[in-house]
C-alpha cells in the first residue's frame, strides 16, 4: 500500500532519525510512505491573531496539493500536525477566508483533505502493526508523553482527550512494550521559549522529566520533534540547576517501534539520542 | 488615589484580534492555576484580563506575563467560559510586534541553541517574537 506522507522541514534537518524511522518501519509492515510532491514549510506555529490571514497561505497551498493527490496525507510532526488541522478547521468553518485566500493564491482549495497522525493511522491498520511485532520489550517501561501540539485545541483536533489521553498507551501496548501513564504527561514542555527564556523552559522539562522519573519509568516516548528537542537536548543543562535530576532516555516513538519490529540497531537512530539509552537498553537485554 | 481611564478603543482592538469577548471571563483563575509558566510570569493570564476588562491600557502593555505564554493551551482547554486566553494572550503580543516592540533579539539568543536548536523551534519563536 502507499501513502501520501508530508515530512515538514524538521524530519528533513534535526529530526531525521524520525523521517528514517517511520520510513523503515511503515516499510516493514508493508506501507510504501511517498512523499508529497513540492511540498514546503506549513509556517509552524499556528498564529492565534484572527485577524492575520497570511499564515493561512502555506497551509492552504499544502492542502491542495493534498487534494490534488490523494486526498488525506500522514503527518508525523507535531506542529505540522496542529498547524494544517487548525488552519483546515478555519477553511471549512469559514467560507469567506477560504475564498480570498483561494482567489489570492489561484487554487481551488474544498477544505476536504484529510491529515492524519501515524498513531491515528497505525489504529487504522493495527493487525498489519501488531503483526510486525518480532521482539519482546515487555521489560522496557515507556513514559508515554505527549505535550500540546496533538492534543490541543480538542475541537479542531479531534485527536483524542487532552487532559487524559491514551492513544500514546495503545500504542506503546500494542508493539508490546509497557505503557506508563505519568500526571504531567500532556504538561508543555516548553517550547519555543527555550529561545528567549530558556530558564521557564529548562524548569518546565524538568518537572516533566521528575514526575516521570517518578512514576517509574525507564524513557520517555514522544512523537513531536520540538518536545525531544527540549526533553533530551538539555538534561545536562537540568542536572546543573538541578542536581538530584536523573538523566532518562527520550525516545521518538518510531525508534521504539523499530526496536520491536526487530530492524537492525542502525535503523534505531541511538546515536541520534543526546542522552544514550543504551546502558538501559543491555540491562533490559534489548541491545 | 490613582485615577483609572477606561481605553475602550484598545479592549476593542484586543477583542477584534483575538475573537474573544473579554467580559465573558469571571476570573475563577483557573488559567493560572494550571499554566505553567505562571511562575515566570509579573502578570498571570487572570490578572491581564482583568485589566482588559478595566481597561487599563499601560498595564496591560508594561507586563512581561504574556511573553512567556507558550500558547499550549492548557488554560483553554480548562476554562469553564470557554474563553481561548492564549488567543488575548497573542493579540496584546501582537499589538506590540506591530508596533515593531520587543522584538527578539538574534544577537542575544544562546550560541549553542542557535546552532542545535531545530529549525522548528527556531521559526516559532521568531515567529512569535517578532514581526
Amino acid at each position: 500500500m502507499k501513502v501520501t506522507y508530508y515530512p515538514g522541514c524538521d524530519l528533513y534537518t534535526k529530526a531525521k532519525i524520525l523521517n528514517d524511522s517511520i520510513i523503515k518501519t511503515f516499510r516493514a509492515v508493508g506501507i510504501e510512505l511517498v512523499e508529497l510532491a513540492n511540498w514546503y514549510c506549513c509556517g509552524t506555529t499556528f498564529t492565534l491573531a484572527r485577524d492575520n490571514k497570511m499564515s493561512l497561505i502555506a497551509p492552504l497551498r499544502i492542502l491542495a496539493k493534498v487534494r490534488q493527490t490523494n486526498g488525506s496525507v500522514l503527518v508525523p510532526c507535531s506542529i505540522c500536525f496542529n498547524t494544517l488541522k487548525r488552519a483546515n478547521f478555519i477553511f471549512k468553518q469559514d467560507p469567506e477566508t477560504l475564498k480570498i485566500l483561494n482567489e489570492h493564491l489561484g487554487e481551488n482549495y474544498d477544505a476536504q483533505a484529510e491529515i492524519i497522525h501515524p498513531f491515528q493511522f497505525i489504529f487504522e491498520h493495527k493487525d498489519d502493526f501488531r503483526k510486525g511485532v518480532k521482539r519482546q520489550l515487555e521489560n522496557l517501561k515507556l513514559g508515554c508523553y505527549y505535550g500540546c501540539y496533538l492534543l490541543r485545541p480538542q475541537e479542531e483536533l479531534e485527536f483524542d482527550d487532552p487532559e487524559a489521553p491514551t492513544i500514546m498507551e495503545d500504542f506503546v501496548h500494542l508493539i508490546g512494550a509497557r505503557p506508563i501513564s505519568f500526571p504531567l504527561k500532556v504538561e508543555c514542555c516548553g517550547s519555543y521559549l527555550i529561545v528567549n527564556s530558556p530558564e521557564a523552559a529548562l524548569e518546565a522539562s524538568y518537572r516533566i522529566l521528575k514526575n516521570a522519573r517518578e512514576n517509574g519509568v525507564d524513557a520517555l516516548v514522544t512523537s513531536c520533534p520540538v518536545c525531544h528537542y527540549n526533553l533530551d537536548n538539555f538534561q545536562t543543562r537540568i542536572t546543573n540547576l538541578h542536581p538530584d535530576h536523573q538523566p532518562i532516555p527520550v525516545f521518538y516513538f518510531s525508534q521504539v517501534m523499530a526496536m520491536a519490529f526487530g530492524l537492525p540497531v542502525e535503523d534505531w537512530g541511538l546515536e541520534y539520542n543526546k542522552v544514550s539509552p543504551k546502558k538501559l537498553l543491555e540491562e533490559k537485554k534489548i541491545l | 488615589m490613582r485615577k483609572l481611564s477606561r481605553d475602550e478603543d484598545f479592549i476593542l482592538r484586543i477583542q477584534e484580534i483575538s475573537q474573544q469577548n473579554i467580559a465573558d471571563c469571571y476570573q475563577c483563575g483557573r488559567c493560572t492555576a494550571g499554566c505553567p509558566f505562571a511562575e515566570f510570569m509579573d502578570e498571570p493570564p487572570n490578572r491581564i484580563i482583568r485589566y482588559l476588562q478595566l481597561g487599563l491600557k499601560d498595564e496591560v502593555l508594561k507586563a512581561q506575563g504574556p511573553w512567556f505564554c507558550a500558547a499550549c493551551l492548557v488554560c483553554e482547554t480548562r476554562c469553564p467560559r470557554g474563553v481561548d486566553i492564549p488567543r488575548i494572550m497573542e493579540a496584546v503580543r501582537t499589538i506590540h510586534l506591530r508596533s515593531k516592540e520587543q522584538l527578539l533579539d538574534i544577537d542575544r539568543i544562546d550560541k549553542k541553541i542557535l546552532e542545535e536548536a531545530h529549525p522548528l523551534v527556531l521559526m516559532s519563536a521568531l515567529y512569535k517574537y517578532s514581526y
